[in-house]
């Protein structure tokens, strides 16, 4: 009996205080992130896959793919979804985002990334404003925090130079599902290195 | 004990209940409604049919000339002289800068414009070198009249894009007119009187050569950038336009 009251009170602790992210610890907790990140993507020696599989768990931590893929197509249409298609969708939509957010970096790994300013907007949101230096150039990289259910912090939005990474996808989606089936959209999520063969 | 126990698994039921609510439909109109503010359903865009032709067309001109060539460029032209070009034509665009900025009122920024190009007029030889930027810290502030037009509350207006130029909105083509008037290139071969007509040569030439050296310089990051869209036109249209906003409020 003492141990099932035990291991309960465990669970309710834990369900609460396991990886939550701090208001206080935001700030050390991204400028650890992006520095792993870019010393990840320096490495040279690193075969890619392990590469982007180490990445994917840093962000796998700070990343709310569901919502995130929920606010990008917005709620009507996720609502009217069922539950496979909604997992189907966020499946994709989570791969799109860390392979370009890692494409990202990957351009960016001489630069200098510091964290400039956390402001609370409201008691569940946070915005962590970082600047990215490049010869003479600022550019402004927002991460917005909100605080989930167990209290931890996530991040559902990021704001590159004044544009919202969800409200790009979000008039895209709105744009393709006024022309084509839902369907449709799950095809050309799927791909996403289309474009990549004519980089070269 | 009992009670405790019952009062436990209730509370660990009522958390998992709560964490499950969660994680399925994070039904929050707090979210909803940040992102709908900013007005992408039913956006007025009476010239879409145009607009999307525009893009592919831009988009083609830039895939098989404008980087072949700027690569091209790059190849001879070595990043140190492609990046003195690049000040050059910035420098030489001073008075859209200057104007735009006393227009809104920003004195501070319009003194450190002029600074920059006195000093980087002369120390940078004829703007070659940003001398201002790399060792007095002194950043430009880009504002043209589109940005001037924003600033005193004039809507955007519907999207249009333009060839060549690339997606823009009925401000943003009034404000490139009237930067057109402050733009030295326009005048190259004006000597007092300003015809643009009789330049047009000259003009032009100096033009792709900015944006030639300009595309050499950027040409991963677009490239990289592109690769996010999935549909093309909503995502430059979508990006212009907060790109836009963005610029104006600061």
């Amino acid at each position: 009996m003492k141990r099932i009251l035990a291991l309960l009170m465990l669970t309710v602790l834990y369900s609460h205080s396991l990886f939550a992210i701090e208001e206080s610890d935001i700030s050390l907790f991204m400028q650890n992130n992006i520095d792993t990140a870019t010393t990840l993507l320096r490495d040279k020696k690193m075969a890619k896959a392990e590469k982007s599989e180490k990445l994917f768990a840093i962000f796998d931590s700070i990343f709310d793919y569901t919502l995130m893929s929920q606010l990008a197509l917005g709620g009507k249409q996720w609502a009217a979804l069922s539950p496979s298609k909604q997992t189907e969708f966020t499946k994709l939509f989570e791969m799109k985002l860390k392979i370009s957010y890692m494409e990202k970096l990957d351009l960016y790994t001489d630069e200098k990334i510091v964290i400039k300013n956390l402001e609370k907007i409201k008691d569940a949101r946070i915005h962590l404003t970082t600047h990215l230096m490049k010869n003479s150039e600022v550019y402004e990289i927002i991460y917005k925090f909100y605080k989930d259910k167990q209290g931890s912090w996530m991040i559902y939005d990021v704001d590159i130079l004044g544009v919202s990474i969800i409200q790009t996808y979000r008039t895209q989606f709105a744009d393709i599902l006024t022309k084509e089936p839902f369907e449709k959209l799950l095809e050309k999520l799927k791909q996403p290195n289309e474009p990549a063969q004519k980089k070269q | 004990m009992r009670f405790i126990l019952a009062c436990l698994m209730s509370l660990s039921f009522l958390c998992a209940s709560d964490y499950y609510i969660g994680t399925t439909s994070h039904s929050s109109d707090d979210f909803e409604a940040e992102f709908n503010s900013k007005n992408n359903e039913n956006i007025f865009d009476p010239l879409s049919g145009y607009n999307e032709i525009m893009t592919s067309f831009n988009d083609k001109f830039y895939e098989y000339l404008l980087r072949p060539t700027a690569q091209g460029y790059a190849y001879v032209m070595p990043q140190m002289a492609r990046n003195g070009v690049s000040n050059f034509f910035d420098n030489l665009f001073f008075p859209i800068r200057l104007v735009n900025n006393l227009l809104q009122l920003k004195f501070q920024n319009s003194l450190q414009e002029t600074e920059r190009f006195v000093l980087n007029s002369t120390m940078g030889i004829l703007g070659f070198r940003d001398v201002a930027g790399e060792e007095l810290k002194i950043k430009a502030h880009d504002e043209d009249f589109g940005q001037t037009l924003g600033y005193y509350g004039v809507g955007s207006g519907f999207h249009v894009v333009l060839p060549f130029f690339g997606p823009s909105n009925v401000r943003d083509i009034v404000g490139l007119t009237g930067d057109m008037w402050l733009n030295p290139i326009t005048y190259m071969k004006g000597r007092g009187d300003a015809n643009l007509v009789d330049n047009t040569g000259q003009a032009l030439a100096a033009t792709a050569l900015y944006t030639i050296n300009r595309t050499s310089l950027h040409v991963k990051e677009y490239d990289n950038f592109k690769k996010d869209a999935i549909e093309l036109y909503p995502f430059l249209r979508n990006f212009y336009e907060s790109r836009r906003d963005k610029l104006i409020s600061e």
